[in-house]
C-alpha cells in the first residue's frame, strides 16, 4: 500500500501514470480498470459518467468512459489496448461511487487485453509507484488528497 | 521575454460550427498544432445542451422548432442554456504547462477571477461565484464550463450583454408556472446584463479588448491576433461530420419521467419559504433548484448563493452542503435558521415516491 501526499495508490495495482489510471490483473487473464484517487481529488465529485459499450475494442491511452465534475468534462482512458468486456452499471448510475471506493465498488469497466505483455512495460507497479506518483504530484503543483 | 498567445475571433456562427471549432481547437492544441488561445466566438440562436445531458429532458423541442432555434450538445459539462447574439463567447485553449495546476477547481476559479477581472475593466463589479459562475451583486453575467484530453484543456464561458431572459425559459423544459410574469421577472433579477449595468451597449471590441487584457495579466503572457490554421480547419471540417448531425445532438436519451419538478412551501417564523426542484430521480441529484416566498435575508444575493452552490448535488447530501454553507457566511435572516431551508427542500423531495 503506497500513500502519496495523503492519496491512497494500492502498489499490487498497475498504473498508467499518465492517464491516472489502474488495472487489476484478474486470475482469469481479464483486467478490471478505474480512477486513482488522486485523479478523483483532482476532478472532483463526479456527477455523470458515460462509458463506451462492452464489445469494444480500444487501444490503449484511448477513452473507455467520459466522465464529468464540476462542470469539466474529459475521458477516463484505457491503460491498456482490449476489447471492453463489461461496465460498471453502478458507476453509471451513481458517478459519486468513484470518489467513495475508487479501488473497489467504483471500478469502471473490465477488458481482455489484448497486448497485455507487450503493454505492461508502460505501467507502473509495485515499489516504483510512490516515486513516480510523488513526481507527477509535483509536477501538477498538487498539495494532497 | 513573455510567451506569444494567440487571440482569435471566429464571429458569429451557428451551433454545430462553434462547437465542431471546440474540438477542431482543442485536439489541436492537444498535438501542438496550434499555440495557446483566447477565442471569442458568437452563435446564432441556439440552445446547447451539456455533454451529459438529454434534448428531451432539458428543452422544450418544440418551441425550439417552431422558433429555429438550433439544438447542439456541448463538449463540456453543466446545464443547457439558450445562447443568441446578444451573448458573448470567450474560451482558452492551454497546455497543463501553462497552469502548473492539475486540480480542476483551482483551474476554475484561475480563470473565472481573471474573467471576472476583465469585466470589471468595463466598470462592473464582477466577481466569480463557485462554483461556475461570475456574478455582479449576486446576479449571474457569465456562466462557465470546462473539457480536458490529455494534457490540453478548453475553458469557455459565456457574457450577458443584452440578454433576453425570457427567451431561454422559454427554450428551457420548466415548469409551467415559471413563465409567469412574476417568474419572468424574478428570472431577470437573477440575471445580469453588461449593457444594462452600463447604461449603454459596449462595443465587441471593447469587452474583448478587457477580457483579453485580463488573462494577458494573469498568464503573464502577450496576445497576438491570429487566424484558424490550415490543420485546424481541416480538424473543424472532420469534426462537423460526427457534430452536426442528430446522431451527436441526441447521442443521449433519457426520458422526461426521469427528471421530476417537485415542490414545497412552508411557513416558518421567519416567513414563507418555497422551493421548486429539477430532481434527477435516475442519479438522486439536486439537477437545479429555485426559492420564493416571503421572507428577509441579508445580503440579498444568498439565496443567489445558495441556489448555485445546491445546483447539480447529491440528495443524500443535502444537509451537510446547506450548513456547510451557513457556516462560511454571515447572513442576517430574522428568525429563518439554516435548517429551515432543509426542512423545506426534504419535504420537496419527499415527494419522489409519489412522482417517480
Amino acid at each position: 500500500m503506497a500513500i502519496v501526499r495523503g492519496c491512497n495508490l494500492p502498489d499490487e495495482l498497475f498504473y498508467h501514470v499518465d492517464s491516472n489510471v489502474w488495472a487489476r490483473r484478474e486470475t482469469d487473464g481479464t483486467i478490471t480498470v478505474g480512477m486513482t484517487s488522486y485523479a478523483c481529488a483532482l476532478a472532483g465529485q463526479l456527477v455523470a459518467a458515460t462509458p463506451k459499450k462492452a464489445g469494444k475494442e480500444i487501444e490503449q491511452n484511448k477513452t473507455l468512459c467520459t466522465v464529468e465534475s464540476g462542470k469539466w468534462v474529459g475521458p477516463v482512458k484505457a491503460p491498456v489496448s482490449g476489447e471492453l468486456i463489461e461496465i460498471n452499471d453502478a458507476v453509471s448510475n451513481k458517478p459519486g461511487l468513484v470518489n467513495e471506493d475508487p479501488y473497489g465498488l467504483g471500478w469502471m469497466a473490465k477488458m481482455k487485453p489484448s497486448r497485455w505483455e507487450a503493454e505492461i512495460g508502460s505501467l507502473v507497479s509495485g515499489a516504483d509507484v510512490a516515486a513516480v506518483f510523488e513526481a507527477k504530484m509535483n509536477a501538477d503543483g498538487f498539495g494532497g488528497c | 521575454m513573455k510567451n506569444t498567445w494567440r487571440v482569435i475571433d471566429t464571429g458569429l456562427r451557428r451551433a454545430a460550427d462553434n462547437i465542431a471549432l471546440n474540438r477542431a481547437l482543442l485536439e489541436a492544441r492537444q498535438a501542438d498544432e496550434a499555440p495557446s488561445t483566447l477565442r471569442f466566438l458568437r452563435f446564432t440562436p441556439s440552445a446547447l445542451l451539456g455533454f451529459h445531458q438529454s434534448a428531451e429532458q432539458e428543452l422544450n423541442l418544440d418551441y425550439c422548432r417552431d422558433q429555429g432555434v438550433a439544438i447542439q450538445r456541448r463538449l463540456t459539462g453543466g446545464g443547457a442554456i439558450y445562447f443568441d447574439d446578444t451573448q458573448l463567447g470567450w474560451e482558452l485553449y492551454l497546455h497543463r504547462q501553462d497552469l502548473r495546476c492539475a486540480d480542476m477547481q483551482a483551474i476554475t476559479r484561475r480563470i473565472c477571477d481573471a474573467a471576472a477581472r476583465g469585466i470589471q475593466a468595463l466598470g462592473v463589479d464582477a466577481r466569480f461565484r463557485p462554483r461556475n459562475d461570475i456574478e455582479v451583486d449576486g446576479r449571474k453575467i457569465s456562466g462557465t464550463g470546462g473539457a480536458f484530453d490529455g494534457d490540453a484543456l478548453m475553458y469557455q464561458g459565456t457574457l450577458l450583454i443584452q440578454f433576453d431572459v425570457e427567451k431561454m425559459l422559454r427554450v428551457l423544459r420548466i415548469p409551467a408556472e415559471k413563465l409567469s410574469d412574476k417568474a419572468i421577472a424574478s428570472a431577470r433579477e437573477r440575471v445580469a446584463n453588461l449593457a444594462d449595468l452600463l447604461g449603454y451597449v459596449p462595443t465587441l471590441d471593447r469587452v474583448q479588448a478587457k477580457l483579453t487584457a485580463a488573462f494577458a495579466e494573469e498568464f503573464g503572457v502577450v496576445f497576438a491576433p491570429g487566424k484558424l490554421s490550415a490543420i485546424e480547419q481541416t480538424r473543424f471540417e472532420a469534426a462537423l461530420v460526427e457534430i452536426d448531425t442528430d446522431d451527436w445532438v441526441h447521442m443521449l436519451h433519457r426520458p422526461q419521467s426521469a427528471m421530476a419538478m417537485l415542490e414545497a412551501a412552508h411557513k416558518f417564523p421567519g416567513g414563507l419559504v418555497r422551493v421548486s426542484i429539477a430532481y434527477d430521480s435516475e442519479m438522486q441529484r439536486i439537477k437545479q433548484l429555485w426559492f420564493s416566498g416571503d421572507f428577509f435575508v441579508s445580503p440579498r444575493r444568498t439565496i443567489a448563493d445558495l441556489e448555485a452552490q445546491l445546483r447539480d448535488t447529491d440528495a443524500a447530501l443535502l444537509k451537510r452542503h446547506v450548513e456547510g454553507f451557513f457556516a462560511a457566511r454571515t447572513v442576517d435572516m430574522l428568525g429563518l435558521r439554516p435548517e429551515d431551508f432543509i426542512g423545506v427542500i426534504e419535504a420537496a423531495l419527499a415527494q419522489r415516491a409519489v412522482v417517480v
